[in-house]
């Protein structure tokens, strides 16, 4: 009981403290972490589909992409307001959810992995030829200049989406996805409704990437195909939301704070350059940590650095 | 009519293009299980190669194909060797995120190394058209569909009749069987990768010299490729032919009807219907 | 005793194979039937038909006398039969415990309870099939033996009506089937009608009111264990079977 009255307590400091970054830091800073706090979320929504439900979605920039073009056309063509905009955001991205998933998810592992990466390089040629989506032009929003907003929105944004994440580890349905992801076939015999479950998970995921594409395309003020449904995103949020170890809360904010920080300190070049930094720690990650920042501090204690021979002997041929 | 065939015909020839493209992606994942989400950007470096040899060095991207296929065997090679053969027994997820990282560095430094233009292989020939009655083929197509119908073909026999080709088959089944061909198992696997990006280097080249390229186009032909393995099923080297040719034809049908950008939202729907009406495939099972 | 499961006439095909053929019969209240048969009689088969993992491919089944031919597996499991796998399936990541949580959570009544509720529930049904002190293992650090505990104890969390057991003593040693021939009973006594599928004939001779035999997919013996056990037909199916 005390243990968790003090992690309460100190997540709260922690997320207090992150809260008053606009205040201390430069714009720079404050710019950094918007991007940073809505890629957390995006590992969050990952999170709820791949590592608790356990289909891993290569494609889920898809419903990033959904969101921000539910703002933008709510805000560019018809002169809504924001909320609204995130409203039909997320009503796109659930719809899509139920709609898409109910076939997709019946494929397992790789199949699935495969039809989701195919559903994201799709969207771009779709959206390009839809004409109140500005098809190949694009769209462009109306511009607000207030950093500080973006920044506490998104920050509230990952808090909601770490405390579903949370919810999902006591509920019932959190618990039935973790059967479904361990052996779908005997959650099925036992009395959890597969379908149902898994099209919830995945609508509830694709909600949360959907709500921070809307928040990025607003803070960016401008759209096109190939930037709201960038692929790249996809490598992005799983790696962050696996780095930390697979099914955690706080894991894929872990994952998405202290990658986004390195790729920061490296990257002379901003996009080129941090594009290629999160394909080679994924690639050295996925030979060096397979099972994530977690399991790296367990065992480092006792294997030193023979941890990372020892994973590599174990999975190599 | 005419018009229509027209449009099958150019199905087909883009059918035996894809087939050899998706060849090298189905080979690695029947007999090494290895997903390969780069296999597109590979297609693409081939691709890059043949122009260099070309604007470089004048060598035509046909004949320049025996080149393309050492060099990006060996690259395959190493890769397999150094890299994907320390994660073989990790579970499939591991591989999938690997071959995805890799896709992101290969795109990367390919656009640092290319820029972004968009380049086409222009051999002098690049204009003749061949006439079949009312049809009109241009020749690099032509030419492109032999070549690939030829190295496929080569593979079935390659897989069948040659020691080595018979060593990886039994691989697929099980690595104690494919020692007993004397063959040390990761130079195998090494070998095998080898193979699959040679074939993806060569339909690079022959990719060049139809279409145009630019780094970014790994990704949507590795969608391509997949849809095409699923289709003709992951048992036999010829499999690919009919699922290439369904593609193609499939492709241009949707261009003609549809839109010009269509061609991948056309695949993606294949690729879906596919797997969820029939996942192994018309011709054979899927791994 | 009312009849609680109702099979009429089901067959079940495979593209050709015939795997249950034209099977009809009941489980009553607090029975327990035997099912034999030589391997390949199709006796997974029924199971899985009954449990609701495959489709009939013509017949009905009746539960509590309404019929659930149609209905997903899922809300079978919910409306109160249980089933162990022949080919154990654990939840491999989770606790022993959890793996019986999943079915206090989601079987018979599963969606009032809380989690805290099913841990509870699941525990008393470690204690029952006598895994108590392997409650916080993880599922897949399990040996053979109590691996088989737990499918037992998983479909008990259910709280089902009626328990499907695949082959629960299949590698046991004679003490370990005499427990487990103990907690069948214990389980009868629960007021569950239990369906047993072994090959260990001494077993459940003594264990079954009744034994179903099969053969190549069709039933061709239903009776006391004595009558059956002497029926030619059945000595002939087993003893007289070439060994493939």
């Amino acid at each position: 009981m005390m243990r968790s009255k003090l992690s309460i307590g100190a997540t709260a400091v922690v997320v207090l403290g992150i809260a008053a970054v606009p205040w201390i830091g430069s714009d720079v800073v404050v710019q950094f972490g918007i991007s940073t706090l809505l890629l957390a979320v995006l590992a969050q929504s990952w999170n709820i589909i791949g590592g608790y439900c356990g289909y891993a979605s290569f494609g889920h920039s898809t419903f990033y992409g959904l969101g921000s073009y539910g703002v933008a056309i709510a805000m560019a063509q018809w002169n809504l307001p924001f909320a609204v905009g995130m409203c039909l955001g997320a009503a796109l991205a659930v719809i899509f959810a139920v709609l898409l998933g109910l076939p997709i998810l019946r494929l397992k592992g790789h199949y699935f992995a495969i039809a989701t990466l195919a559903l994201a390089l799709a969207m771009t040629a779709i959206v390009s030829n839809i004409p109140i989506a500005g098809q190949n032009i694009g769209l462009v929003l109306p511009p607000l200049n207030n950093d500080l907003l973006f920044y506490e929105l998104s920050l509230a944004l990952l808090v909601a989406a770490t405390l579903t994440i949370f919810w999902l580890t006591k509920s019932r349905f959190g618990f039935g996805l973790i059967a479904i992801r361990e052996n779908e076939e005997a959650a099925a015999v036992m009395g959890v409704n597969t379908t149902l479950y898994k099209v919830l998970a995945f609508a509830l995921s694709g909600l949360f990437a959907a709500l921070a594409g809307g928040i990025h395309a607003y803070w960016i003020t401008f759209l096109d195909p190939d930037s709201a449904f960038d692929i790249g995103l996809n490598v992005k949020m799983i790696i962050m939301a696996v780095f930390g170890g697979p099914g955690s809360i706080l894991g894929p904010v872990l994952g998405a704070f202290v990658l986004s920080a390195i790729s920061e300190v490296l990257a002379s070049e901003v996009t080129t350059v941090a594009g290629l930094f999160f394909g080679l720690v994924v690639v050295a990650a996925v030979v060096l940590m397979p099972r994530g920042l977690a399991d790296l501090f367990r065992r480092f204690r006792v294997e030193g650095w023979r941890y990372f021979v020892n994973n590599i002997k174990s999975y190599s041929l | 009519m005419s018009l229509l065939a027209q449009v099958l015909l150019n199905g087909v020839l883009l059918g035996g293009l894809y087939a050899i493209m998706a060849l090298g992606l189905a080979l690695v994942w029947g007999v090494l299980n290895i997903v390969n989400l780069a296999h597109g950007a590979f297609i693409m470096l081939g691709g890059y190669l043949a122009w260099y040899l070309f604007t470089g060095l004048g060598i035509d991207p046909f004949l320049g194909l025996p080149i393309t296929a050492v060099a990006m065997f060996a690259l395959g090679y190493l890769v397999q060797r150094l890299l994907l053969n320390l994660i073989v027994r990790a579970p499939m997820f591991n591989t999938l995120l690997i071959t995805f990282g890799i896709e992101v560095v290969i795109t990367y430094v390919a656009q640092l190394a290319f820029s972004a233009d968009f380049r086409t292989i222009n051999p002098s020939y690049a204009g003749n058209n061949v006439s079949l009655g009312p049809v009109i083929i241009p020749e690099v197509r032509l030419m492109a569909f032999g070549a690939a119908i030829l190295l496929t073909f080569g593979m079935w026999i390659f897989l069948l009749k040659t020691r080595l080709g018979r060593a990886i088959r039994a691989t697929a089944q099980n690595l104690v069987a494919a020692r007993l061909y004397g063959v040390e198992p990761r130079h195998l696997y090494a070998t095998t990768f080898g193979i699959g990006i040679g074939l993806a280097g060569m339909a690079g080249s022959l990719y060049g010299a139809v279409s145009q390229i630019n780094p970014y186009i790994g990704a949507a032909l590795t969608a391509k490729c997949f849809a095409i393995s699923i289709i003709g099923g992951l048992d036999n080297p010829l499999g690919v032919i009919v699922g290439g040719i369904v593609l193609g034809v499939i492709e241009s049908l949707a261009l003609l009807y549809v839109g010009a950008t269509f061609g991948d939202v056309a695949s993606f729907c294949v690729l879906v219907a596919v797997l969820i009406i029939r996942p192994s495939g018309l011709l054979g099972r899927t791994a | 005793m009312s009849t609680l499961l109702e099979v009429v006439n089901v067959t079940r095909r495979f593209s050709g194979l015939v795997a249950v053929n034209d099977v009809s019969f009941s489980l009553s209240e607090q029975e327990i039937l035997g099912v034999i048969g030589p391997n390949g009689a199709g006796k997974t088969t029924l199971v899985s038909l009954i449990s609701g993992t495959i489709p009939p491919s013509s017949g009905e089944i009746y539960f509590e006398k309404r019929p659930i031919t149609h209905v997903q597996a899922y809300r079978r499991g919910r409306l109160g039969i249980g089933r162990t796998f022949q080919i154990m399936q654990p939840f491999p990541g989770l606790s022993v415990l959890d793996n019986v949580a999943v079915g206090a959570l989601f079987g018979h009544g599963g969606s009032r309870k809380t989690l805290a509720n099913a841990r509870e529930r699941a525990r008393e049904q470690l204690r029952f099939v006598g895994l108590d002190n392997f409650v916080d293992r993880r599922a897949d650090e399990l040996g053979g033996p109590h691996r088989k505990r737990l499918e037992l104890a998983k479909a008990l969390a259910m709280d089902p009506k009626v328990l499907l057991c695949d082959e629960v003593m299949a590698g046991l040693n004679l003490v370990e089937i005499d427990e487990v021939i103990d907690v069948i009973r214990r389980v009868r006594e629960r007021g569950i009608s239990v369906l047993v599928i072994e090959h260990v004939i001494k077993a459940i001779k003594s264990l079954s009111d009744r034994l179903l035999v099969l053969h190549h997919g069709e039933k061709i013996a239903d009776d006391k264990p004595d009558a059956v056990l002497s029926d030619e037909r059945v000595i002939q199916a087993y003893l007289g079977r070439r060994r493939e």
